[in-house]
């Protein structure tokens, strides 16, 4: 009886959330308070929206100097950012602003970090109270549509006139500008040219039996969604019809015979190519071609018949940012030219502006092809932004092929 | 009465710990299944549209199916492999087994990342493995098992046989040894006495390590993102897409829900043949 009893409290600790979870379900929305999804600020000490009594708080930093304090603005500029491109980590990247807020940095801007888009994308929907972000193009509509940011006054950014034209044009929805481009890079095919007969001249021959069991596509439902859909000559995959859409997935089927792994972490596009086991890598980003080059790999970034992928990613002000003139003033820092080349020098990713051109090294110029600028939109595929509904249906595409028996 | 206050007591921080952390974020979790959208508007929409379409999917199915089939032989394999050392370790290692049992236990405080990662350097084309078989005179010639289910297998199977060895040796270490010795005097063999005093005396320990790691690894993302190559998504790999990639919540919490189930389907069989406060050692 007792064993009896100890069995039914256990079996009951186990239903019990089931029944707790139907009968939370049942109360429809009564969950209140709890349905937004938790969010931190990972390297903020302070709540990102300071309140009046923090802004009436003087600076710790009292008596420091006349110079410092009138350096110290009211709030603190909170911005959602990928790791890897925070101020006080990269300082060169925001050189104007580091240098004018030297002693305060720490205090004058603030960080809650995303791993990717979605990450950000969620944070700014649940609203941590964010000044800027910066996301990557293909979402720039979503944040638009859901009036996450607001239109920029360009005239407040004195290095705008250097910016890429046809980069900031993608930018620009409804008649305005609503994102700064600011780091960009191609997504093309690469190779280890001593391991292949023949190399790859264009999407389509990705599929070519040669590679089979050595090609590594990269783990990306959109990537892939569109790499294929070039392939099969679907000029503008991002808006392809249903009928298109079946294509497109039979033939990443097809490909998936060929398919030795997925490189999931931008690292793995570095080892594998390393290892031997790799032939052919898609989808891969410029710096893994510059480090494979500069570690003295035979490999080829190939130039598609269909053109290369591009991506861009910039920054967007906050639609409720209170602190504008930081913002403004931390935007124009990141794309005045100097910065933007410690960009390229640093990371080997393009610099959105191109007056950069002459501070960045020549190595990096060259493999980036970064002195043809004025043909960039010629030789690469920038895709137009992906609505909601679109992605959805590429992702399930892309679990479908990946899950297929 | 007193003493059931004082029960009371000792319990609430546990239970509010579960409550709080536990039941009422799978209450949002329950509730999130049935919303059109994860923000803005569509998000106060309740429908059953993602509940229709998990069951129409196959993919879906076959996937569940598949992870479930792939965790049942990792358990099963590590309870195979840490049987018998837990066995050493309880009858015939004396004083120095504790030292052994955590010599076991040491690659486990290893990140768990790193020791997945391992078996990339061991399995792959340049690896480890594939020099070693070319010094002794074979061509493998590129990768060994690795990108592939087999993988995923070998990896989990590493990564948990300490936690299966832990249960089994708690087991084995409760057993009267004077009841071994009772089953010699009545004519019993070695590998008879094993077969009807220690092994169903174990089999609590068994039963433990097979949660323990049957639990966990259905719900495996990372693993099979590194090792498992094409065919070997699992999936948690789904949930992992319908969260991060496809901004579609509600869908991935039904997913999470589904699995739920999955897990308590082992767990309710178990049940039915071994007392669960059993494997507590209750």
């Amino acid at each position: 009886m007792r064993a009896y009893r100890r069995v039914t409290l256990v079996w009951m600790s186990i239903l019990m959330p089931l029944v707790l979870a139907l009968v939370l379900v049942a109360c429809g929305s009564g969950g209140g308070a709890g349905d937004e999804p938790e969010t931190e600020t990972e390297t903020s000490v302070d709540e990102p929206a300071a309140t009046a009594e923090e802004e009436a708080a003087e600076p710790e930093t009292a008596d420091t100097s006349a110079e410092e304090e009138a350096a110290m603005p009211e709030e603190p500029l909170l911005v959602l950012e990928w790791s890897g491109y925070t101020a006080p980590e990269v300082p060169e990247m925001f050189g104007p602003f580091t240098e004018k807020y030297t002693a305060t940095l720490e205090e004058v801007v603030e960080y809650n970090l995303f791993a990717d888009d979605a990450e950000a994308y969620t944070k700014m929907q649940t609203n941590v109270g964010a000044d800027l972000v910066h996301p990557c193009h293909s979402w720039w509509g979503l944040y638009v549509e859901a009036g996450l940011v607001q239109p920029l006054d360009t005239s407040r950014l004195s290095n705008w006139s250097g910016l890429h034209p046809e980069l900031a044009a993608l930018g620009e929805f409804n008649g305005e500008q609503y994102f700064v481009p600011w780091d960009w890079g191609y997504e093309t095919i690469l190779v280890r040219t001593d391991l292949v007969e023949n190399v790859p001249e264009s999407w389509a021959d990705v599929w070519d039996e040669e590679y089979a069991g050595h090609v590594v596509p990269w783990d990306s439902a959109e990537s892939n969604f569109i790499m294929a859909g070039l392939s099969i000559g679907i000029t503008d995959p991002v808006n392809a019809t249903p009928e298109q859409d079946e294509q497109i997935k039979q033939r990443l089927l097809d490909l998936k015979p060929s398919i030795l792994t997925y490189w999931v972490d931008y690292t793995e596009a570095y080892d594998l190519p390393q290892t031997g086991d790799a032939w052919v890598l898609t989808n891969v980003w410029p710096d893994a071609y510059g480090f494979l080059l500069s570690e003295g790999y035979e490999v080829a970034y190939v130039n598609p018949t269909e053109k290369r992928l591009g991506w861009v990613c910039g920054y967007g002000i906050s639609s409720d940012s209170t602190n504008l003139d930081l913002a403004y003033e931390y935007l124009d820092a990141a794309i005045a030219p100097d910065s933007m080349a410690a960009l390229a020098n640093t990371y080997w990713y393009g610099a959105a502006n191109t007056e950069a051109l002459p501070m960045i090294d020549e190595f990096a110029v060259e493999f980036m092809e970064l002195d043809q600028m004025d043909t960039l939109f010629e030789r690469t595929y920038f895709p137009e932004p992906i609505s909601e509904e679109k992605r959805q249906i590429m992702v399930s595409i892309w679990d479908e092929v990946k899950a297929a028996p | 009465m007193e003493n059931r206050s004082r029960v009371a007591v000792l319990i609430s921080p546990s239970a509010v710990f579960l409550v709080v952390l536990f039941l009422i974020p799978l209450g949002i979790m329950a509730l999130y299944s049935f919303r059109a959208g994860a923000f803005g508007p569509e998000s106060q929409v309740f429908t059953l549209d993602h509940y229709r379409e998990f069951s129409r999917n196959a993919t879906f199915h076959r996937l569940l199916g598949r992870s479930a089939w792939l965790s049942f032989r990792v358990s099963l394999l590590a309870i195979l492999l840490a049987y018998p050392v837990a066995y050493f370790l309880v009858f015939r290692t004396g004083e120095s087994r504790l030292f052994l049992l955590t010599v076991i236990i040491v690659p486990a405080w290893v990140s768990y990342l790193l020791r997945v990662l391992s078996w990339k350097v061991i399995l792959g084309g340049n690896g480890v493995l594939a020099s070693f078989l070319e010094w002794i005179g074979f061509q493998p010639g590129g990768p060994i098992l690795i990108y592939s289910p087999e993988a995923v297998i070998v990896t989990l199977v590493y990564v948990w046989i300490p936690f299966v060895a832990l249960p089994i040796f708690a087991a084995l270490e409760r057993i009267d040894r004077s009841l071994l010795e009772a089953a010699a005097d009545l004519g019993c063999g070695r590998f008879e006495a094993f077969l009807r005093v220690t092994l169903p005396l174990s089999l609590p320990g068994i039963v433990a390590g097979f949660l323990f790691v049957f639990i966990p690894t259905v719900g495996e993302y990372v693993t099979p993102a590194l090792v498992g190559g094409p065919d070997g998504i699992m999936f948690g790999n789904l949930i992992f897409s319908q969260f991060l990639r496809g901004l579609n919540w509600p869908l991935g919490s039904l997913m999470s829900l589904a699995m739920l189930v999955l897990i308590l389907v082992p767990l309710f069989l178990v049940g039915r043949f071994v007392r669960l406060s059993d494997l507590a050692g209750i």
